[in-house]
């Protein structure tokens, strides 16, 4: 069968680093291929040369047979490539509607968009795939969740006959991640050609057919899902040495409650319309997971640990003293680092070099006088980036330049240089590669049986598995349950997780 | 059609502005007065009108001020040197604004430059291009001769509309100068293309987010040099106004007009973050700095003083317009843990 799109021999060369080389890559009508490999194994470059916001170096990419333009957006969406990216590609302060057909708005002459044909269109659309959206609402004003259905719909109104989903489901629930794989199945029926990108391997299983896997810019495999497990491509994908790495932290030996000292303990914790009576402790020594739904108010529960909010009732202590933090000023000073959701946004100053960025935590231990002695700087950044092997290791390069699973070692790493007695993370792993999680479980190891108490928030249950020596599950706002990491029933957690009782 | 909240805030301030000052300031609520703020800031709410296209796409035109000028220059130019009939130099003129303006469109897009920076450079470039080829500096006697030509000097004309229709028998009316019109008709005709065609959601796409825009296949360069374009046809407008009224132009036309065209449009609500604005707020922004300036003359206000003033309303517009971003966020943080 003739596939619908094919990249033949797809190279990208940027400066002395080969993003992509030689890459031979086809999908056929109604195939849903999943695309997986370590930050920088090149994913990122073939999606973009497929949909023409990368012109290739060499090579070229074939659409039903037919030669496609390269590194050019719109030739590629009039042959029907539609791409729902990784970061949000939506027009915030326009309309749901607008947004479907951006750049595409149907005309009546003199370039008057033609609002009842779009609006007529979109409701055809959201009635086939049964999505319900408020076309008229602003963008901006929308839910995360919502906005990914809007980026869904666009893709869909282009009758794409290829749609590349670049980790798709990012933030979205467990829920949501259900419906969105049933929209991909309905595509596959319809013969609509599917690259699925994701670092969540259970999704691979779940909804693609065949697999392809990447690393350091070179397809390395492809087969039908069915032919390959799990640890195949893990090994296939990170290479043998982290392989064995990933694989010998499941098997870690769990340290509930730690030493049995008590760095921080939560007494009926409450913000009024958002988590109340939230009681735990939190013990030197282990890390403590709390998992739960996108939602289920983790994020917002931890800030007030931190004093980044506030919280109205209840008690915090820490080494038995209570304390009420109202800056993130006054939480540090007592021993707490804190590693935020969002990197970009709260966590990395991504213009600023990796040795900055280390030293951002401790300036203090820098300065000579009123200036900052910039060997000292280096020497300790350079210390930091052997211990945390971030890659490459040049204090000298931009945070942004790094990869994702990089970024978050420079931000868990700023953290670690002033040795937190209580150690809060949350989501420390969302966009990294399996190579670089299983370093940053290894450092949190390392820092909990150095004595720290880590506090990690996680939506990711494999994660939570691997790491937590006792497992915390949040809903809607309260501490339903706990458990110790090594006896925990996962099967019975996801059930707690879904609010069951 | 939902009316945001800030445009309703601003109609609000506008009519309370006014209010206060027919209280307050003495002959402020005249026929005589309404007429001066007609003539004297319809071409600024163009000049607002224009300046929102760049604003729009997340940019700044600095330049307008000096694009007034070199517009000025041509049609002085044209009329007293060359003695050009007035129905070619119009379009002309309009020819000008536009090229000065996709020049910046095009230090923009093709050499990546700060808007800021390549509109202060074209601010600078195109005022000493004026100083030192204008017809008016290189040949003699001409600084003193008025432009004559009808189809130049009638634009400055004023309509009795109140005698026509016979309004003036009840009450005292104003008359219309054509500026005003032109002003309403450079509002719908930008408004509708604005609001209603693919030109003006592509740019507020462009705006909104632009590297969505580019990968949905809009052509985002051309966009953004079609939004300085027609900031510099607004200017070429307001030009055309302007050396209508002197019935002459100056090498200064226009100086610090960019300043003033700004802040109408950022109290119209037109946001520095991209693809936030219509042109009615432009205009009502334009009027309403008008009745301030207006007003506070006629209450014998310093003009020092009355810069401050001016420079208060914009600060409490801007602040305004961040509030209501910061509770969008907060909402929307809200939205977001309700939904799941």
């Amino acid at each position: 069968m003739e596939p619908v799109i094919r990249g033949t021999d797809l190279t990208k060369v940027y400066g002395n680093l080969t993003a992509l080389g030689e890459a031979t890559f086809a999908v056929e009508a109604g195939e849903v291929r999943g695309l997986v490999g370590s930050n920088g194994a090149g994913k990122s470059t073939l999606v973009k040369i497929l949909t023409g916001a990368v012109t290739p170096t060499l090579g070229t990419v074939e659409i039903t047979g037919h030669a496609a333009p390269l590194g050019d957006p719109r030739g590629m969406i009039l042959r029907g490539v539609a791409c729902i990216y990784q970061h949000s590609n939506l027009a915030p302060s326009m309309s749901v509607l607008d947004n479907i057909f951006l750049g595409r708005q149907p005309t009546r002459g003199l370039g008057l968009v033609d609002t009842s044909r779009m609006r007529a269109e979109a409701r055809a659309l959201l009635e086939r795939h049964q999505i319900d959206l408020d076309l008229d609402a602003t963008v901006s004003a929308l839910p995360t969740v919502k906005q990914k259905e809007v980026e869904i719909l666009k893709a869909l109104a282009l009758d794409a006959r290829v749609i590349i989903m670049d980790e798709p489901t990012g933030w979205l629930s467990s829920v949501e991640v259900a419906k969105l794989h049933e929209t991909v199945r309905a595509l596959k029926k319809r013969g609509v050609a599917v690259i699925y990108i994701s670092h969540v391997l259970d999704e691979i299983f779940a909804v693609c057919d065949t697999v392809t896997i990447m690393r350091d810019g070179r397809i390395i495999s492809e087969s039908p899902v069915k032919d390959v497990n799990r640890s195949q491509v893990v090994h296939l994908m990170v290479g043998e040495k982290l392989a064995r790495e990933s694989e010998r932290a499941a098997h870690e030996k769990r340290h509930p409650r730690g030493t049995g000292e008590i760095r921080l303990k939560a007494d009926k914790l409450t913000k009024h319309g958002v988590f109340e009576d939230v009681s735990f402790e939190l013990y030197a020594g282990e890390i403590l997971c709390i998992t739960g739904l996108i939602g289920s108010k983790r994020t917002e529960m931890v800030r007030t640990l931190f004093g980044s909010d506030r919280f109205d009732a209840g008690t915090l202590e820490v080494d038995g003293q209570a304390v009420t933090f109202s800056s993130p000023t006054q939480a540090i000073s007592k021993g707490v680092g804190f590693v935020p959701e969002d990197r970009h946004r709260e966590g990395l100053m991504l213009d600023m070099t990796m040795t900055e960025n280390l030293a951002m935590a401790t300036l203090h231990r820098f300065r000579r006088g009123v200036i900052l002695s910039r060997r000292s700087m280096v020497e300790s950044g350079r210390r930091a980036i052997e211990n945390l092997s971030i890659r490459p290791p040049d204090g000298t390069r931009p945070v942004k330049l790094l990869s994702g699973g990089n970024q978050q070692k420079v931000l868990v790493g700023k953290w670690m240089s002033r040795t937190p007695r209580i150690f809060i993370l949350d989501e420390p792993t969302v966009g990294v590669d399996v190579g670089a999680k299983a370093e940053i479980y290894a450092i949190l190891r390392r820092e909990r049986d150095r004595g720290a108490a880590i506090l990690v928030v996680s939506s990711d249950l494999e994660e939570v598995a691997t790491i937590a020596d006792r497992i915390g599950v949040m809903v809607a706002g309260r501490l339903t349950a706990m458990h110790d990491g090594d006896s925990a029933p996962m099967d019975e957690i996801v059930a707690e997780i879904g609010g069951a009782d | 059609m939902r009316i945001p909240r800030a445009t309703l805030a601003l109609l609000f301030f506008f009519a309370g502005t006014a209010v206060f000052f027919s209280v307050s300031a003495p002959r402020f609520a005249t026929a005589t007065n309404v007429e001066n703020l007609m003539s004297g800031f319809s071409f600024v709410a163009i000049l607002a009108m224009g300046q929102a296209f760049p604003i729009l796409v997340r940019g700044i035109d600095l330049s307008i001020g000096a694009i007034v000028a070199v517009v000025g220059m041509v049609v002085f130019d044209l009329t007293l040197i060359f003695h050009v009939p007035g129905y070619l130099i119009l379009p002309m003129a309009l020819l000008t604004g536009i090229l000065a303006g996709a020049v910046n469109g095009m230090l923009v897009v093709f050499l990546r430059l700060q808007p800021f920076i390549a509109t202060l450079a074209t601010l600078a470039a195109y005022r000493g291009l004026v100083y030192s080829i204008s017809g008016r500096q290189l040949v003699e006697g001409l600084t003193t001769t008025a432009i004559t030509d009808r189809w130049i000097v009638g634009i400055e004309t004023y309509y009795d509309i109140g005698g026509w229709t016979g309004i003036s028998q009840f009450m005292q009316m104003p008359w219309f100068p054509l500026s005003f019109f032109l002003m309403l008709g450079v509002f719908v005709v930008l408004q509708t293309v604005l609001l209603a065609t693919r030109f003006g959601r592509d740019l507020r796409a462009v705006g909104g987010n632009h590297e969505a825009a580019r990968l949905a296949g809009i052509n985002t360069g051309g966009i953004v040099i079609s939004a300085y374009a027609t900031s510099g046809l607004c200017a070429a407008i307001a030009a055309l106004i302007m050396v209508a009224r002197f019935t002459t132009s100056t090498e200064a036309l226009g100086t610090g007009m960019e300043l003033t065209a700004i802040a109408a449009a950022v109290i119209g609500g037109v946001s520095f973050a991209g693809g936030i604005g219509s042109m009615f707020g432009p205009v009502v922004g334009a009027f309403l700095l008008g009745i301030v300036l207006l007003g506070l003359t006629l209450q014998g206000v310093e003009q020092f003083v009355q810069q401050i003033i001016t420079g208060a309303i914009l600060l409490a517009a801007v602040s305004y317009d961040r509030i209501l971003v910061v509770r969008r966020r907060r909402r929307l943080a809200a939205d977001l843990v309700a939904a799941s």
